[in-house]
C-alpha cells in the first residue's frame, strides 16, 4: 500500500518523534523490569538484594509502563492528531516540550524513589510520592495547554471526536490525581474507598480515553473512509464518563466497604458494556469489507488486536465483577492476566498502531516490513499466552484455596503457569526490541524512503 | 464562535464539572465517611517500634503479595473472622492488598508468634517453607563473626547459613518489622447486645 506523507511543520515532526523515542525507552525499561520479576516466581533467589527485590520492582514496572510508556506514547500521538484534525501546527509548542520533559522527569524520580523504598503506600498506580506526582501533574497541565490551544485554533468548524476523547482524558486525570493525593479524607477504610476509585479511574479515564481518541483518527485515516458512526463515538464518550467512575469499588469486594457500595460498583460494571461495545463495534464496523487493506497495512493489524482486546478485556472485567466469580478469581494471578489484557492487549497495541500509522506520515521514513511483522506476531502470541497462563493459573490458585488445602498448595498449583508467563514475557520483550528498531528507522535513521505528500490532512465524518 | 460541544471550552467545562462531581461523590465523600469509623474495643494504635516496622513493610512492598483482608468466604476462615471497618481505624497507609500470592497476614501474630521463626523466615523463607517463592530479606540482617552480648542470633539451619560462616544477627529494621508482624492479631468482636 502506498503511504502518503502528511504536510507537517518540521518542529511538529521533531515533537512527535521525541515523544515516541522517550516512550520507547520507557517501554523497554519497564518491561525489562517486568520480565526480570516474572523470573522471580520460578527462581525466587534470582537477582537478590534490596534494589532488585520484587516488592520494589513491581511498582517500578507498573508505574513506568503506565506513566512512562503508555502516557508519553499516547500524548505524543494525541498532539499530532490534534494538529492534523485542526489543520494547523501544534500551538504553544513550548508547553508540549515542557510536558515531555516533566513526564520523563517524573518517571526518573519515580523509579529512583521506589527503588529506594520511598513510596506513597503499596497502592497500585499511586505509589509515587506526592512531589513526584506533582511533576507528573505539571506534565499533564503543560501538554493540555498545547493540546487545547491547537484545537482552539482549528480551521475546521467541527471539533473532531478524537479531540473530545483526548482533551477529556486530560481533564479527568488532572482532577483524579488531585482527588487521589489530598490526604485529609484518607484514613484506614477511607483510603481504601479512595484507592478503589483511583486505581480504576487511572486506567479508564486516562488510557482508555487517549487510546480511543487516537483510534478515532488513525483508523479512518488508514482505511481512507470515515468512521462508521460519529454518534456511537459520542455515545461512547458520555457513557464512559457516566459509568466508569462508579465501578472502582469492585476491586474491594468482600471488604468492609459497605455492601451496597460494592453492589453499585458491580451494577455499573455491567453498564460498562455500553461504551465498550459501542466503541469496539464502531471500530469493527468501520473496518468491515476492508480486511484486504488490513492485511496489507503495517499499522492496522495492531489496531485490530487492540480493539479486540478492548472488547474482550473489558467484557472480562464486567464478568469478573460478579460476586460468584470474584470469590474464586479475586486476589489471584487471574487479575494480573486481566490487567495485561487491557493495558497491553488494548492500550499498548493501540499505541503501536497509532505510531506505525502516523509517525511514517510525519517523518517520511518507513519501518521495516519484516521487523514489523515479527513485532506483531511475537507481541500478539506473547500477550495471549500471558493472559491464558495467568487465567488458568489464577483459577487453579482460587480453586486450591476453596478446596481447603494448606496455603502452599496454591503456590504449587500456580507455579507451572507462572513459569509459562515468564516465557511469554520474554517473547513480549523481544517484540519491544524489534519495535524500538522500527522507531529508530522511522525517526533517527539517516534516510528513509521518500514518500509523496498528501494535501488534505483532515479526516471528518 | 462555535456553539455547544463544538466549542472546546464548553467541552472542557462540561467534562470537568461532571467529573468533579464524581470525584466528590465517589472519592471524597466515601473517603470522609469511612475515615473516622469507630475502632473495635481491642484495636489500639501501634507503639513506636511497631510503627517503624510497619513503615518497612510498606517500603518493601509486602502487600503486593500479602493481603490483610479476611473476606466473609469459607476459604478465608483459616485466616480468622471476616475483617470489619473497625479493624482498620489506625491502618494508614492502608494495606488490604489486591493479591494473595502469599498467605493473608491479618492474624500472623497469632499464627507465628515466635520471633525466631520470623527471623529465619525473613532471612530465607525456604529454610522453613520448602516451596515458598518469597524473596530473601537478607539486607535486614548482619553477618558477624560472633554476636555481641545481648544480641539475638538467628538459628539458621546449616543449609541456609551464610556461605563464609559467622552468625546472623537481625538489624534494628528486622527487629522492628518482626515487632510489627507479631502485633498483627485480630481483636475480638464485641458480643451481640453489648455496647
Amino acid at each position: 500500500m502506498e503511504l502518503l506523507r502528511d504536510n507537517v511543520e518540521p518542529e511538529d515532526i521533531a515533537l512527535f518523534s521525541s515523544f515516541t523515542l522517550c516512550a520507547t525507552f520507557w517501554l523497554l525499561f519497564s518491561t525489562l523490569i517486568g520480565v526480570l520479576i516474572s523470573f522471580k516466581f520460578p527462581y525466587p533467589d534470582f537477582l537478590a538484594g534490596p534494589y532488585f527485590s520484587f516488592g520494589r520492582l513491581r511498582a517500578i514496572h507498573t508505574n513506568d509502563a503506565f506513566y512512562g510508556w503508555a502516557s508519553v506514547a499516547l500524548v505524543g500521538a494525541a498532539l499530532y492528531v490534534a494538529a492534523r484534525t485542526s489543520g494547523v501546527a501544534v500551538q504553544n509548542k513550548r508547553f508540549a516540550w515542557a510536558g515531555l520533559l516533566f513526564f520523563n522527569l517524573a518517571a526518573i524520580c519515580g523509579t529512583v524513589t521506589l527503588d529506594l523504598g520511598i513510596n506513597h503506600g503499596d497502592q497500585e498506580y499511586r505509589e509515587w510520592v506526592w512531589w513526584v506526582i506533582l511533576i507528573f501533574a505539571a506534565a499533564l497541565v503543560s501538554s493540555l495547554i498545547a493540546l487545547v490551544s491547537t484545537v482552539a485554533r482549528r480551521v475546521e468548524r467541527e471539533l473532531y471526536i478524537s479531540n473530545w476523547y483526548t482533551i477529556g482524558g486530560f481533564v479527568f486525570t488532572i482532577l483524579l490525581a488531585t482527588t487521589a493525593y489530598v490526604p485529609v479524607y484518607q484514613y484506614g477504610m477511607g483510603q481504601v474507598a479512595v484507592q478503589g476509585f483511583f486505581m480504576h479511574n487511572a486506567v479508564g479515564m486516562w488510557f482508555t480515553f487517549l487510546a480511543l481518541g487516537v483510534t478515532y483518527y488513525a483508523l479512518p485515516k488508514l482505511l481512507n473512509r470515515p468512521i462508521y458512526s460519529y454518534s456511537l463515538g459520542v455515545l461512547g464518550f458520555w457513557t464512559n464518563l457516566f459509568f466508569y467512575p462508579m465501578i472502582g469499588a469492585h476491586h474491594y469486594e468482600f471488604t468492609p466497604l459497605p455492601w451496597w457500595f460494592q453492589t453499585l460498583a458491580i451494577v455499573f460494571s455491567v453498564g460498562m458494556l455500553v461504551p465498550v461495545w459501542a466503541g469496539s463495534g464502531n471500530f469493527f464496523l468501520t473496518m468491515r469489507y476492508s480486511w484486504e487493506t488490513v492485511r496489507r497495512s503495517y499499522a492496522l493489524p495492531f489496531i485490530v488486536v487492540g480493539v479486540a482486546y478492548y472488547l474482550v478485556g473489558s467484557t472480562q472485567g464486567t464478568v469478573e465483577a460478579f460476586r460468584g466469580l470474584q470469590a474464586i478469581w479475586h486476589l489471584t494471578s487471574y487479575t494480573v492476566g486481566h490487567s495485561h489484557a487491557t493495558m497491553y492487549g488494548f492500550i499498548t497495541f493501540i499505541a503501536w498502531g497509532a505510531i506505525y500509522a502516523l509517525l511514517p506520515r510525519a517523518t517520511g521514513k518507513r519501518p521495516s516490513l519484516i521487523v514489523t511483522g515479527l513485532h506483531f506476531w511475537l507481541a500478539t502470541v506473547g500477550v495471549t499466552a500471558y493472559v491464558v497462563f495467568l487465567s488458568v493459573g489464577g483459577t487453579e490458585q482460587g480453586i486450591a484455596w476453596a478446596s481447603g488445602n494448606p496455603f502452599i498448595a496454591s503456590v504449587d498449583a500456580a507455579a507451572p503457569y507462572w513459569a509459562g508467563r515468564a516465557v511469554a514475557g520474554v517473547a513480549m520483550f523481544v517484540s519491544h526490541l524489534l519495535f524500538a528498531y522500527n522507531v529508530f528507522l522511522m525517526t533517527l535513521a539517516p534516510h528513509g524512503e521518500t514518500m509523496k505528500y498528501e494535501r488534505a490532512p483532515v479526516v471528518s465524518a | 464562535m462555535n456553539r455547544g460541544m463544538n466549542n472546546v471550552w464548553t467541552l472542557i467545562a462540561a467534562a470537568a464539572l461532571i467529573y468533579a462531581g464524581y470525584c466528590i461523590a465517589m472519592g471524597v465523600v466515601p473517603g470522609m465517611a469511612m475515615s473516622h469509623l469507630q475502632p473495635l474495643p481491642g484495636v489500639k494504635p501501634l507503639d513506636a517500634q511497631q510503627a517503624r516496622g510497619r513503615a518497612i513493610y510498606v517500603s518493601e512492598g509486602c502487600s503486593y503479595c500479602h493481603t490483610q483482608n479476611i473476606r466473609p468466604l469459607a476459604q478465608d476462615k483459616v485466616f480468622g473472622r471476616p475483617s470489619v471497618g473497625g479493624d482498620y481505624v489506625y491502618s494508614t497507609p492502608q494495606l488490604l492488598g489486591t493479591e494473595r500470592t502469599g498467605p493473608d497476614l491479618t492474624n500472623i501474630g497469632l499464627r507465628q508468634p515466635s520471633d525466631l521463626w520470623q527471623y529465619i523466615h525473613l532471612w530465607d523463607p525456604r529454610a522453613v517453607v520448602h516451596d515458598s517463592i518469597m524473596p530473601r530479606y537478607t539486607w535486614l540482617f548482619e553477618v558477624k563473626k560472633s554476636a555481641a552480648a545481648g544480641e539475638v542470633t538467628v538459628p539458621v539451619p546449616p543449609d541456609y547459613a551464610p556461605a563464609g560462616g559467622g552468625v546472623v544477627v537481625p538489624t534494628q529494621q528486622a527487629l522492628d518489622l518482626v515487632a510489627y508482624l507479631k502485633s498483627l492479631k485480630q481483636a475480638p468482636l464485641p458480643k451481640a447486645g453489648a455496647k
